[in-house]
């Protein structure tokens, strides 16, 4: 930007105060959360807002092994680790197909699976259900990646296809022209082309579906994923808060150490997809 | 700037077609295109437009989740449109979509801060997101302690000598405290959204509006945010499902709804007709009105995805 | 050839990952609560299990611990696609009575426990058959906080025993101990529920208590109305903190009792906000416990608590092993278990073979004593879900001043004469 005036730097100077106050607010649930995980059940009821005075980890432990957290945190992990890769290898193929090539009922398709972005899950708890069951996929993993995919697969679809509309057609031409068959064109040119959009669905389809719910509920049942540990923790009249905090942080941390190592790149992967430029 | 894309983006269109009539191979092109949607298709159709349907249909009967439905035509619906608590949602969510303004233009204004170089910048981008990542169970804790009635937010306002409001129990106060946590706990990602779109405004127009003598703010209002115009229509149609959709955790944290109906949203209302009072017939009734509301939306939202998609 | 291979190989990855996802064997069943992972009912679970096990081999007992608010619409998806748990856990009352059509109904097989056990009638459709077996018994107590009944100029040990007394004592702890009398938390509207089976316990006779489970006693009636209008009279009276509608009773009201902040709440009798929380939290020399006197008694005699069965489990019509179910249900109502969660957890169990005379607690000991003779029902257990969700909005309203009684109980009137209709 240009070279600034001393007014205009006193001015910027005087608006990161109430932005640095929002960043700390930002920060605060964090801080709160890990604080409150370290104090004593009671200690909690009696003094929840002071800091903590004798911390204690017993909180991570209980969660970790007695509330099974571990196990979750595998489950989870599978999941999504399964689902990422799936929604990244399927929406790069559609996007290929709906912005490079040419085929009957193409904007209609491009439609219909923008159409599933307006159904939330909520909507079809019950049909959603019978769905899975009628599949054979209810209680699966392998159900929970598929589900994850279909819930979140328009979204990135239509990120692939806008980066892949505007990479130069000549690139996939002279692909064609030199023989090479469309699924391997696919395979050696899009999929690598595609790697700064692909970057940024990765970590948005990670976060999603780390913290999903409620389509984790319906699909499987008596495996857990962390988030349902999670919520679970939360009984139908005691909630033991520190156990909970100590949960919620440990479900968090990866999710938070990714987003920080490649802010940039999230950043940088949206705008290829949500402007023309 | 917008127009010059357009202009740019329809000539590599034009190209591409006529390069596409000449190509030899484009029945392969045909099959094969179909094959490569296919998975995306079938996923999509069998795990979200097939219970769509379904839903659609139990909407049409007294089902209870136990007996077997029998068909009642519209009476679902003559009966939401005499529920006091459907209407209720829907005059709140009014409420939440009158809203939308701040939803976006306060991240838009944080974006623009931080693009210009604010001092701290950088680690605010990276803190804004923070609370996105936090479960609604976990925000809900705290935004609990900090706005009950001997919570620390009165405390606050205690000090300066106002006297205190019990945010969450107060009809008129309610719904805008959670929409306020709700709005705190996402405008990260608008932030984010706002910032990539940033990143494609040509330096050059912003330095020729201040060679033209144009104030900071007039080259915000006059070059900035209007070649933002389509990044500001996306995150506002994505912003609005988000609201409607993802509000549940909160509610139920926060308010449970109440007091009475003030901070019942469809969603939430979804939810207690399907589980606790368990008649999904009733249920899929709202459900079907909530997607159409939803459709509306979505019809402005696939003009605006199909344009920046080029297809 | 490479490329066979990692297809291949990612096909078995697959398959491996849907087959170690498969179900079990046939001899598992799936047991679903919100409770089995709290550390307090947990040692009762695992000896639940054990037993059951030991006396079936082969057979595996797998508890799913679903979060509880979820919980109801996730046993709704699963009854409705008839596919899911064995073994269900159900809240007494409406809950359990809307959805018997999907349970197995229990009378035979339960034959010989029905004399051991209490509750029953939480469980049980219109005609009387038995469909889940009852854990514990819930009952709604007013607790005190001793301390401030001294600071308030009040006898510590003479808790009321009439509504004027207590009247009296609300004055005075205001006026002297300079705190609330009665904690209240209405988030959710569950302290408007307490209140209201509070009261009607001894405001209604058990034959308006009847017909309050038929739906012919109206919210409009009299005897209805009367709680109604006290539930807005206490609060303008003065006897809660502000920010009641914003307060969780679970467990935001209940710590502010400990931490002495109100004098009294309307606690429970079962595993939470009972006798033994306040008692390790206060000490169990300074917590005292009496029933809710009623403004108006509808009959002589001593003050009575509402109680009945609590949670219990169910079996699903559904389920492919219902014996084994069925008997699974009765292991966890047998005395060595309920013992267990009677010692750990400290809830009221259903089982009365339970040795309860090890109990010092003194409000314990006024529990157990009107559990022996003085019961009346649960009022807020035969509404409809419709009206309770109702009266949680309306009891809310009339806090905030949006509707007068009259409002109130015309709208509750409504919508239980929809209910009743369906």
């Amino acid at each position: 930007m240009a070279t600034l005036g001393a007014s205009e730097k006193r001015i910027r100077w005087l608006i990161a105060v109430p932005m640095a106050l929002l960043a700390i607010s930002c920060i605060y649930p964090l801080v709160f959360a890990f604080n409150v995980a370290l104090k004593s059940k009671r200690d909690y009821i009696l003094n929840r807002f002071s800091l903590v005075a004798d911390a204690t980890f017993d909180n991570f432990r209980l969660a970790w092994v007695q509330a099974k957290l571990a196990d979750y945190f595998v489950n989870s992990l599978t999941v999504t680790v399964g689902a990422v890769a799936l929604l990244l290898l399927v929406s790069s193929l559609a996007g290929y197909a709906l912005a490079s090539l040419r085929f009957p009922y193409r904007r209609a398709v491009f439609l219909v699976l923008l159409a599933a972005l307006m159904i939330p899950v909520q909507v079809v708890l019950v049909p959603f259900y019978r769905t899975m069951i009628a599949t054979g996929l209810v209680d699966t993993r392998i159900g929970l990646i598929l589900a994850y995919t279909a819930f979140f697969l328009p979204f990135s679809i239509y990120l692939m296809t806008a980066f892949y509309a505007r990479l130069p057609r000549e690139l996939i031409e002279a692909a064609k022209i030199d023989g090479a068959s469309l699924l391997a064109i696919w395979w050696h040119v899009m999929l690598p082309l595609g790697k700064p959009a692909l970057f940024t669905l990765g970590i948005l389809n990670t976060l999603y579906c780390w913290n999903d719910l409620l389509i984790s509920l319906l699909v499987l049942q008596s495996r857990r994923t962390l988030m349902v540990g999670i919520a679970a923790l939360r009984g139908e009249y005691t909630t033991n808060v520190p156990m909970l905090a100590a949960g919620v942080v440990l479900a968090a941390l990866p999710i938070v150490v990714i987003y920080v190592i490649f802010q940039r790149r999230i950043v940088a992967g949206i705008a290829v997809g949500a402007v023309k430029g | 700037m917008t127009s010059a894309t357009e202009t740019h983006g329809t000539a590599t269109a034009v190209r591409a077609r006529e390069l596409l009539d000449r190509n030899p191979a484009s029945r392969a092109e045909r099959r094969f295109g179909i094959l490569f949607v296919l998975p995306a298709l079938a996923l999509v159709i069998v795990f979200r437009i097939v219970p769509l349907v379904w839903g659609a249909g139990y909407s049409l009967t007294d089902y209870n989740g136990i007996d077997a439905p029998s068909y009642i035509g519209l009476q679902n619906y003559a009966a939401l449109a005499t529920d006091p608590a459907f209407r209720d949602s829907i005059v709140n969510t009014l409420i939440l979509l009158a809203t939308l303004p701040v939803w976006i233009g306060l991240p838009l204004v944080l974006a623009i801060l931080i693009h210009q170089g604010v001092p701290g910048g950088r680690l605010f981008r990276a803190v804004y997101f923070f609370p996105a990542v936090l479960s609604s169970v976990i925000v809900g804790a705290i935004f609990n302690m900090v706005l009950r009635y001997d919570g620390s937010f009165n405390a606050m306002l205690g000090s300066l000598g106002l006297s205190p409001v019990d945010w969450l129990g107060n009809s008129n106060t309610a719904l805008f405290a959670l929409i306020g946590v709700q709005l705190w706990s996402t405008f990260g990602m608008n932030v984010l959204i706002f910032l990539a779109g940033l990143s494609t405004v040509p330096e050059e127009l912003v330095e020729a509006a201040k060679l033209d003598g144009a104030s900071t703010l007039q080259t915000w209002r006059h070059v900035v945010v209007p070649s933002m115009v389509p990044i500001i229509e996306f995150a506002t149609v994505a912003t609005t499902i988000g609201v409607l959709t993802s509000m549940f955790g909160l509610i139920y944290v926060l308010t449970a709804g109440g007091p009475g109906t003030s901070t019942t949203l469809p969603e939430y209302l979804i939810w207690l007709e399907q589980g606790r009072m368990n008649r999904p017939g009733y249920a899929s009734a709202i459900s079907i009105v909530l997607f159409g509301v939803m459709a509306v939306l979505a019809l402005v939202q696939i003009r605006i995805m199909t344009k920046n998609a080029e297809i | 050839m490479m490329k066979t291979r990692t297809i291949l190989l990612a096909a078995a990855a697959l398959a491996g990952l849907a087959t170690t996802a498969a179900r079990a064997e046939d001899a598992t069943l799936t047991v679903w609560d919100w409770k089995s992972g709290d550390p307090v009912t947990a040692p009762y679970y695992e000896k639940v299990k054990a037993d059951f096990e030991a006396a079936h081999p082969g057979v595996t007992v797998n508890y799913v611990m679903q979060p509880h608010d979820q919980y109801y619409t996730l046993l709704g998806t699963a009854i409705a696609a008839s596919r899911g748990p064995d073994l269900v856990l159900v809240h007494g009352g409406s809950q359990a009575k809307e959805r018997v059509g999907a349970f197995v109904k229990l009378d035979e097989a339960i034959a010989d426990i029905r004399n051991d056990v209490v509750g029953w009638g939480e469980f049980a459709d219109a005609a009387g058959a038995v469909y889940a077996v009852p854990l514990s018994i819930q009952g709604f107590m007013v607790y005190y906080n001793k301390d401030l009944y001294t600071k308030a100029g009040l006898d510590p040990e003479k808790a009321p025993a009439t509504w004027a007394e207590l009247e009296a004592n609300c004055a005075a702890i205001k006026e002297k101990a300079g705190v609330a009398c009665f904690a209240l938390g209405n988030k959710e509207g569950f302290g408007a529920d307490f209140f209201l089976s509070a009261l009607a316990a001894n405001g209604w006779t058990d034959a308006q208590q009847a017909d309050w489970a038929a739906g012919t006693l109206h919210w409009s009636d009299a005897p209805v109305k009367a709680v109604v209008a006290e539930w807005l009279e206490t609060w303008k009276t003065g006897w809660y903190s502000e920010g009641a509608n914003s307060t969780l009773k679970f467990m935001d009201e209940y710590e502010s009792f400990m931490r002495g902040e109100n004098a009294h709440t309307i606690g429970l009798i079962s595993d939470v906000a009972h006798w033994k929380q306040f008692d390790e939290f206060l000490g169990a020399d300074k917590v005292g416990a009496f029933p809710m006197p009623a403004p108006t008694p509808a009959a002589e005699g001593p003050v009575r608590m509402p109680f009945a069965g609590g949670i219990g489990y169910a079996v699903t019509r559904f389920s492919p092993h219902q014996d084994l179910a069925i008997a699974l249900a009765k292991s966890f109502a047998a005395p060595a278990a309920m013992q267990i969660f009677f010692e750990s957890a400290g809830a009221i169990p259903a089982s009365t073979k339970v040795d309860t005379s090890g109990l010092s607690s003194p409000s314990a000991k006024v529990v157990l004593a009107l559990l022996g003779c003085c019961g009346a029902s649960i009022a807020h257990n035969n509404m409809s879900t419709a009206e309770v969700e109702e009266w949680h909005r309306q009891s809310q309203l009339l806090f905030t001043g949006e509707t007068t009684v009259d409002g109130a109980v015309t709208r509750l009137d409504e919508v239980q004469a929809a209910a009743k209709k369906k």
